[in-house]
């Protein structure tokens, strides 16, 4: 436990840019939304519309392309004018259902469940498969396939609600703000596992948020356990949350299940709240537009689909011109060179960074041994040893400092003072272990 | 494809600390300044000055080296800066220009540069280089009063005065208090006088982060605890005190053993190293015959950095703890049990079944077969050799010395022993000295007399009086039964107290025997001779010359 305490970094939070921001929508909607259809990790989902149909908010827009994949609703109303390779924020292109807004926001018919005690496991698995519910923390895996995965394996839910990464602060907001339903999906997700042992776990910066957790709570007489875990990144990762909270170890490999745990992101058990409240699909998120180059930061909520151009309007535009544009956080988030790239289900938050919020990349410079990366590393992995036995080609060396275990949260890099590139090392490691354990193999 | 991320835009941080080596080392610089202005308070400007030619010639070095040898210009991390200054810390404020430009060039070229360069030295430079100055006699032993100022130029006079430290490694309390310890007045290299500073600067460094309190915590509080446990000289709380706050303790803790490239990079490695460094330093501090242990016990664990970090290397995420001991236990006790003795196939114990290890039975008992005939002969012989080598010397020694004593017996029962005399004659073969209780006896002299068939050699015992004590044989050649009865002990013993000239007939005689009168007037004549030869050493002391014994 104390190693968690003390492994990971506390890098500057700037969370105060956004975090006494209320959740607001955009100030203008969005005239179009793009919806990829390679929404999460699984097969693409297959376009169910043709160009120039009329299409209602929530209405379902692509089926699911398989078992492990999701199915994808219209977030706006409209008409479909497109089904098109558009650019993707991972990179690339990817064919996406283009569709422009009539800003009515006409809903679908919808059935809310008016008992959600009264429906069965089976009942509610099969509505949140219907309504296409993914990792919403960044890891895009269907909702049901990891229910499936736990069901009858585990006897903690464990709701991951410790927001490591700095700048953004959207499960923040959604706690504070929809406390109720984030507990009602919650009650939920746990009959569906079929789980008594219920958490929350969310840093200790954010003590407001389970203030209103516990006054929600006692309205409704859940029977949830709260806990704060440390302000370190990378706390918010599956591996450390249940170390935290369970005191459990998830083997080298494995995931939660193994070890009786399962986790699911607050705005994934908010979504799934809502579906069970409204009878609604996942169509909005909540996304942290922040940084130093945006003008207004705020906590938006907006349809999947829109472009960021007009989450950036939204937030006063920018004020400065931004050294990087970062979809999610500032240590994980992926570049981003075109802003006409949608908001996708798994987007976090918006960051611009301002070229004095980041440190220029340094030339990297001779490994001075110091063991920043050692005592950083979540993982407890020895990147500078790592480092050396790829340098030195020692096949037998890496093998034994296990790489593999590795999963790229950059906080040795982060902490290295020669800015050695850590994260490109540990990759190339993995790699060279991989292929070799095949060839052993 | 799609998911496919391009190179530029892989997740990586993209933050990071600001920070740099340049900066950290600047930092390490900083914190040494507040020791160095109490030096400087204390020992006057050539303190100031020591400092600076010791990190200029560091600089200079580290850049000649480097433009030399085609690398590099590592100017800029600072790191040469800093082992200068490290370096001039370990020096008396007494000592000579020379020293630190011998040591700064020891220091950035031997013990850093010649491995590589920053990151890749396995010894503290600043250590070393001090370390090699302290081979100079004198040089790191004299010591100069605190608030006695120095002169800038020209030598110092040596003016040596007691360190706290030579107070306790001879088992005495120092005679300043705490708190003259704590603030620096007293005698001591530069950098280590004033522990009030030394432990501003740490505190800075923790602050900054540049340095994490494992190592410097687990040195300090070894040496507390073992000087806590085991005091020479007062109280507990007095002598702990004390051999904190003297000597080098706190510069090495705080800024030596701290150095990241020379220290280990796990956590638990870390805090060994520095239980180990503790230890180290109270045991050389005991028992050492230099006053100062620090240095040698960080050298001494700089060596054992890589096993520190072996051991240290913390379990891998999500298994369960000490996996990997009983995994490498599992795999000992696997391979010791694959180790099979073989038994001899034998079908009265064994028949069912097969004994372990029966594959291997018949090489075993046909190399056995090839080899036990030779190697048994090879073994027996050296052996027979051996035994009788041995065995032969032994009796042969035995015998000897049997021979003698029973020699001693017949020729001069009186003596305890014969000692060889450089006494020559043309009668004798050779003449010594029976010696009694200290006191001389007499003289033994051999003889050789023609006999029947070859000559007799016999020895004939004389005392101090000319007569004679004994007579005895050693060899003849005398035909048996003919002339053997003139040499038996009987016949000879009857010369025993004889003096004079012996007769065959007549007075003063002893008759011979029938049967072997030519070998009985043989032994008279030799006798006789004998009798002459000592009479003649009595009266003219010999042949003997001045200064030949």
């Amino acid at each position: 436990m104390a190693y968690l305490f003390f492994s990971g970094i506390h890098p500057a939070p700037r969370k105060e840019l956004t975090r006494k921001k209320p959740l607001a929508l955009l100030d203008v909607p969005p005239e179009k939304v793009i919806l990829p259809l390679d929404l999460c990790k699984g097969p693409p989902a297959q376009a169910i519309v043709s160009v120039g149909q009329r299409v209602k908010l929530g209405q379902l827009v692509a089926r699911a392309g398989g078992e492990g994949g999701a199915a994808i609703h219209a977030s706006v109303s409209g008409q479909v004018t497109a089904i098109e390779p558009r650019p993707h924020p991972w990179g690339g292109e990817s064919t996406a259902v283009v569709i422009a807004n009539d800003r009515a926001d006409t809903p679908c018919h919808t059935e809310p469940v008016a008992d959600p005690n009264a429906l069965s496991q089976e009942e509610l698995l099969e509505r949140i498969r219907n309504s296409g519910i993914v990792g919403m923390g960044g890891g895009a895996i269907p909702a049901h396939v990891k229910i499936l995965e736990a069901r009858g394996r585990v006897d903690t839910l464990i709701v991951n609600a410790a927001e490591c990464e700095p700048y953004l602060t959207a499960d923040h907001c959604l706690l504070l703000e929809r406390a109720r339903q984030v507990l009602e999906g919650m009650r939920a997700l746990a009959r569906v596992l079929g789980v008594e042992r219920t958490f929350i776990a969310s840093e200790s910066d954010k003590l407001n948020a389970i203030e209103r957790l516990e006054r929600a709570m006692r309205r409704n007489g859940d029977r949830v356990r709260l806990r704060t875990v440390p302000t370190r990144f990378p706390m918010g990762a599956e591996k450390q949350i249940v170390r935290m909270v369970t005191g459990r170890e998830i083997p080298p490999g494995g995931k939660p299940p193994q070890v009786g745990c399962a986790v699911f992101n607050v705005a994934t058990v908010y979504a799934i709240g809502q579906m069970i409240r409204r009878g609604q699909p996942l169509t909005h998120r909540v996304v942290t537009v922040t940084g130093g180059s945006v003008a207004r930061p705020r906590n938006l909520w907006v349809p999947v689909g829109t472009p960021l151009t007009n989450l950036l309007q939204s937030a006063g535009g920018l004020k400065e011109k931004p050294d990087l544009v970062l979809l999610g956080g500032p240590m994980t988030g992926i570049v981003q060179t075109e802003l006409t790239v949608p908001v996708l289900k798994n987007t976090g938050g918006l960051v611009c960074l301002a070229p004095w919020e980041r440190q220029t990349d340094y030339p990297a410079e001779l490994c001075l041994q110091c063991g920043h990366c050692l005592a950083s590393c979540p993982m407890r992995l020895a990147p500078v040893f790592i480092q050396r036995a790829l340098e030195n080609r020692e096949m037998d060396k890496l093998c034994d400092l296990h790489p593999e275990d590795c999963m790229e949260c950059g906080c040795c890099a982060y902490s290295c003072p020669c800015h050695i590139r850590l994260v490109d090392i540990m990759r190339r490691a993995k790699k060279l272990v991989r292929e070799n354990g095949e060839r052993a193999v | 494809m799609k998911r496919k991320l391009i190179e530029s835009r892989r997740r990586q941080p993209r933050l990071s600390v600001p920070t740099s080596t340049a900066a950290t080392m600047l930092d390490v610089m900083v914190a040494l300044v507040p020791a160095l202005v109490m030096a400087v308070y204390f020992f006057g400007l050539r303190v100031l000055t020591l400092t600076l030619v010791s990190m200029g010639f560091s600089v200079l070095f580290e850049y000649l080296y480097r433009r030399l040898t085609k690398q590099s210009n590592t100017l800029k991390d600072l790191s040469a800066c800093v082992t200068g200054m490290l370096l001039a810390m370990c020096l008396p404020p007494t000592a000579p220009y020379w020293a630190p430009v011998l040591g700064a060039f020891f220091s950035v070229v031997v013990a850093k540069q010649f491995y590589g360069g920053l990151g890749r030295n396995f010894m503290n430079p600043a250590l070393a280089g001090r370390m090699l100055l302290c081979t100079f006699p004198m040089l790191m032993t004299t010591w100069s009063e605190p608030f006695s100022w120095l002169p800038v130029f020209g030598s110092v006079d040596a003016v040596s005065c007691a360190t706290p430290m030579s107070y306790l490694s001879n088992g005495a309390l120092p005679p300043e208090t705490v708190a003259q310890l704590f603030l620096g007045q007293h005698a001591g290299s530069i950098g280590e006088v004033s522990s009030l500073m030394l432990l501003l600067g740490g505190a800075y460094l923790l602050l900054r982060r540049v340095i994490s309190p494992r190592i410097p915590l687990s040195y300090l509080g070894t040496v507390a605890l073992l000087t806590f446990l085991f005091p020479i000289e007062g109280g507990r709380l007095e002598w702990m005190t004390a051999n904190l706050l003297s000597g080098g303790l706190l510069l090495g803790a705080i800024f030596m053993a701290t150095d990241y490239v020379t220290s280990p990079t796990t956590l638990r490695g870390q805090v060994i190293y520095g239980i180990g460094c503790g230890v180290l330093t109270v045991l050389l501090r005991y028992f050492g015959s230099y006053p100062e242990g620090v240095g040698w016990s960080i050298l001494t664990m700089n060596c054992c950095v890589w096993l520190l970090d072996r051991a240290g290397r913390p379990r891998r995420f999500g298994v369960p703890p000490f996996d990997g001991t009983k995994r490498r236990l599992h795999v000992l006790a696997e391979n010791l049990s694959q180790i099979r003795l073989v038994k001899p196939k034998s079908t009265r114990f064994f028949e069912r079944g097969k004994v372990p290890g029966e594959a291997y039975l018949d090489q075993v008992i046909t190399f056995g077969r090839q080899t036990a005939a030779l190697g048994g002969v090879v073994i027996g012989t050296v052996l027979i050799i051996l035994v009788v080598h041995r065995g032969t010397e032994l009796t042969t020694y035995q015998r000897t010395q049997q021979q003698n004593r029973a020699l001693l017996q017949q020729v001069m029962p009186q003596a305890s022993y014969l000692t060889e005399t450089p006494y020559q004659s043309p009668n004798a073969v050779s003449i010594s000295a029976g010696y009694g209780d200290e006191a001389l006896v007499g003289y033994v002299v051999e003889i050789q007399v023609p006999g029947f068939v070859g000559s007799i050699t016999m020895k004939v015992g004389v005392n101090t009086d000319g007569r004679v004590t004994g007579v005895a044989v050693i060899s003849a050649s005398e035909t048996l039964g003919m002339g053997t009865q003139a040499l038996e002990e009987d016949y000879l013993s009857s010369f025993v107290g004889r003096t004079g000239t012996i007769r065959s007939s007549g007075a003063n005689a002893v008759d011979t025997v029938s049967g072997a009168t030519v070998s009985s007037k043989a032994i008279i004549s030799g006798v006789n001779q004998a009798l002459e030869v000592v009479a003649m050493l009595e009266i003219e002391e010999g042949g003997y010359e001045e200064g030949e014994v």
